[in-house]
């Protein structure tokens, strides 16, 4: 077998930077003055993102000159991980931070760089996310929102779906079909696309526990000018697909039922029995294990390396256990909770079996995702 | 840093003489002479015991590493009980290692040794290799004891992989060597030491697995093509390779921490993780073999009946209690710390 996952730790550096995140943390979301949410679907909030966007925490990677730090992959992690065990609202900034950034840095002109990194970088620039299509999921290539070629740019036409906070986001990179091909991979292209364009339409779609972040996005004729263009044109199905290989195996693939499990030992922790017990320490030592898979990743993509498939194991393992932390707890928990519920405990609970499902499809299924891993390992 | 040059020359004898008729020969024999006596000739059962103190010298990480390929190939032969478990209690003492191979009584319900005016009494459970061992360790009432197996009562007993594991009784035996355990050696060291050495057995046979069930799911055709090229297959086989990959990385990691002097909490959750892997990634492992792995002339079973062997071994559930309780003690809001920092944290798992 030659896949393999060398161990790895902070280094001095990257622990005082732990230390530095965990002490504002502290004060800026003391407990009882914020209300903690699960993950990347904790919930947005502006404020925050403009405070660790101030604190240089945001857009990390990116270089300095374009408002980052050029810190490493670890570095981010350490930043991330602190967050999403406090259930912090992140979403005003999460998936500029996480992708939209690099994309934008690896692929983008020195005009769009320049426009927007910093914003990104400063918590100012909110970012969506437009692959999926009615007719278009896990299989990209069937992506039929078209980009015509007009003087000065393209009109654009087409439906994305489920896309992640459409209503508050400032840009859009859409992944869009700019010509015909007999490879249905060629004639794809992305375009950074302006929310805020006429003939663009954000229709909210009602999600499972009643929020409403999710959304399609419709486009008519929407004019995206050629400075728009990210990267190449007819590149767009490369360029998504490495977008996410490397940035699969964060913190956020078994971070998303932690509050759950501690707000349940918070309130709990004198009545547990031997099973109870059993399932912390089960969930304890995963948690410790899959800690090491998301360093160890972050730590070989810092020194080069192209780990797209222990990041796609990273994913798989890590949601795949998240959903055996619902699991165990329905088993172990003699309550039937609601949103409502009294407790904090119980409307974690509540939520989190509404919501767990997206665990395993977001960002693209787990059962796609093995074929990805079982390629790697023949 | 583990060393390469080590890890080359151990792969290289394992793959020579471990080889599927000397695993299977073992089973019948109790004991595998020709493997033993080329890993022993290396000195590799003795990696990590200080060259002063009868040993080879070597770090633990390196002892790990030659256990982990040890576990790929299901070596039939008492390598983690010679170094890391008796040997290690051996030299901590002050005692000879001697030449053979050594064992350790396990921590295990059951056991009654005690010393009576110097002499051992009592019998022992499922000791392993008991019978072809140089010398049986113990560690009974605050002592380090060494017997020799042929003044002991031995009733053969062999684990579900069919190495012996052995009862043992003592009727008043006067050890061959004796001193008192120095603080380090306790029965609580020994049950980490103990499952540490399993869990990075596990995640060689876990490799050793992934390696079998690729190469079958390729070779093996059905409806006019390869049956790995079903996505249920892959399932299967992906299953095996991320139970691998989280198992090798986690021994690594409780191996650095216990190096250092204070791993209790990361040798648990490895054990832990490695016992829920042994599960897993067999059964995985036999659903895609289909009736090929069901047999004695394949070699799927030197692995899995040996993970289902070394799951047990050393505790399996009760590290989750252990880790469970280790948490509640110290207190909800520092379980975040407890997994981002392990022992380092200053969680305390048991005695």
């Amino acid at each position: 077998m030659a896949l393999r996952l060398t161990a790895t730790e902070l280094t001095e550096t990257e622990q005082s930077l732990r230390a530095e995140v965990q002490s504002f943390l502290d004060d800026y979301l003391a407990p009882g003055t914020y209300t903690p949410g699960l993950g990347m679907a904790a919930g947005a909030d502006k404020d925050l993102s403009r405070a660790l966007g101030a604190r240089g925490w945001l857009g990390m990677a990116l270089p300095v000159k374009y408002g980052g730090r050029d810190a490493s992959v670890v570095e981010r992690f350490v930043v991330v991980e602190e967050l999403l065990r406090r259930g912090a609202q992140i979403e005003q900034h999460w998936t500029a931070d996480r992708q939209s950034g690099l994309t934008i840095n690896r692929y983008g002109t020195e005009e769009q760089k320049q426009a927007l990194l910093p914003k990104i970088c400063a918590g100012e620039a909110a970012f969506c996310i437009g692959m999926s299509e009615p007719d278009s999921g896990s299989d990209l290539s069937s992506v039929t929102t078209r980009a015509l070629k007009v003087e000065g740019g393209y009109r654009v036409t087409g439906t994305k779906i489920w896309t992640s906070n459409a209503h508050f986001c400032d840009w859009m990179i859409c992944l869009v079909r700019t010509s015909d091909s007999e490879d249905r991979h060629a004639g794809l292209s992305q375009l950074i696309v302006d929310m805020a364009s006429p003939g663009l339409q954000v229709n909210p779609i009602p999600f499972i526990d009643g929020t409403a972040d999710f959304a399609e996005v419709v486009l008519d004729e929407v004019f995206v000018p050629d400075s728009g263009l990210l990267g190449t044109e007819g590149d767009g199905w490369h360029q998504c697909t490495s977008e996410l290989s490397f940035e699969r195996a964060g913190a956020e693939r078994w971070l998303s039922p932690y509050l759950v499990v501690e707000t349940w030992l918070h309130e709990h922790h004198e009545e547990l029995g031997e099973e109870a017990r059993s399932f912390l320490g089960a969930a304890v030592a995963k948690w410790w294990g899959l800690r090491q898979v998301s360093l160890s990743v972050a730590r070989l993509i810092d020194e080069g390396h192209a780990p797209s498939v222990e990041s796609a194991m990273g994913k798989d393992l890590g949601t795949e256990f998240e959903q055996w932390v619902m699991a165990s707890l329905q088993q172990l928990v003699e309550l039937e909770p609601t949103l409502a519920g009294a407790s904090e405990f119980e409307r974690l609970f509540a939520k989190a079996l509404l919501v767990s499902p997206s665990w395993t499809l977001r960002g693209g299924t787990n059962e796609i995702l093995r074929g990805v891993i079982a390629k790697g390992l023949r | 840093m583990i060393d390469p040059v080590l890890i080359d020359a151990a792969e290289r004898v394992f793959t020579d003489v471990a080889t599927f008729d000397a695993v299977e020969a073992a089973e019948s024999e109790g004991f595998s002479a020709p493997i033993w006596d080329a890993v022993a000739a290396m000195g590799l059962p003795w990696i990590s015991i200080p060259e002063a103190e009868g040993g080879v010298g070597g770090t633990l990480e390196d002892a790990m590493a030659v256990l982990r390929i040890a576990g790929r190939f299901g070596a039939p032969i008492p390598i983690a009980e010679t170094g890391v478990l008796a040997g290690w209690a051996l030299a901590s003492a002050g005692l000879e290692l001697g030449e053979g191979p050594l064992s350790i009584v396990p921590g295990q319900a059951g056991n009654t040794l005690h010393l009576e005016g110097g002499r051992l009494v009592g019998q022992a459970r499922r000791v392993p290799w008991a019978s072809t061992a140089a010398q049986i360790v113990a560690l009974v009432d605050g002592q380090i004891v060494a017997v020799n197996p042929a003044d002991a009562q031995i009733e053969v007993a062999a684990n579900l992989a069919g190495e012996p594991r052995d009862t043992v009784i003592f009727e008043g035996v006067t050890p061959m060597q004796v001193a008192p355990a120095p603080e380090s050696v306790t029965h609580w060291s020994l049950r980490i030491r103990g499952a540490l050495s399993r869990a990075a057995l596990i995640a060689g046979a876990l490799e050793g697995i992934v390696n079998l069930t690729v190469a079958y799911t390729s070779e093996r055709r059905q409806f006019g093509k390869a049956v790995g090229s079903f996505q249920s297959v892959q399932n299967l086989l992906v299953r095996c390779g991320e139970d691998a990959v989280l198992v090798g990385l986690a021994v690594d990691a409780a191996t650095r921490e216990l190096s250092r002097g204070h791993g209790d909490f990361e040798v648990a959750c490895a054990k832990s993780l490695a016992s829920d892997a042994a599960r897993t990634a067999s059964r995985a492992a036999h659903q895609a073999h289909g009736a090929m792995g069901m047999t004695r002339e394949y070699p799927l079973h030197q692995l899995t009946r040996r993970l289902w062997s070394w799951r047990a071994e050393f505790d399996d559930a009760a590290w989750k209690r252990d880790l469970g309780a280790a948490v509640v003690r110290f207190g909800p809001d520092q379980m975040y710390r407890a997994i981002a920092e392990g022992s380092g944290s200053g969680i305390e798992l048991g005695s």
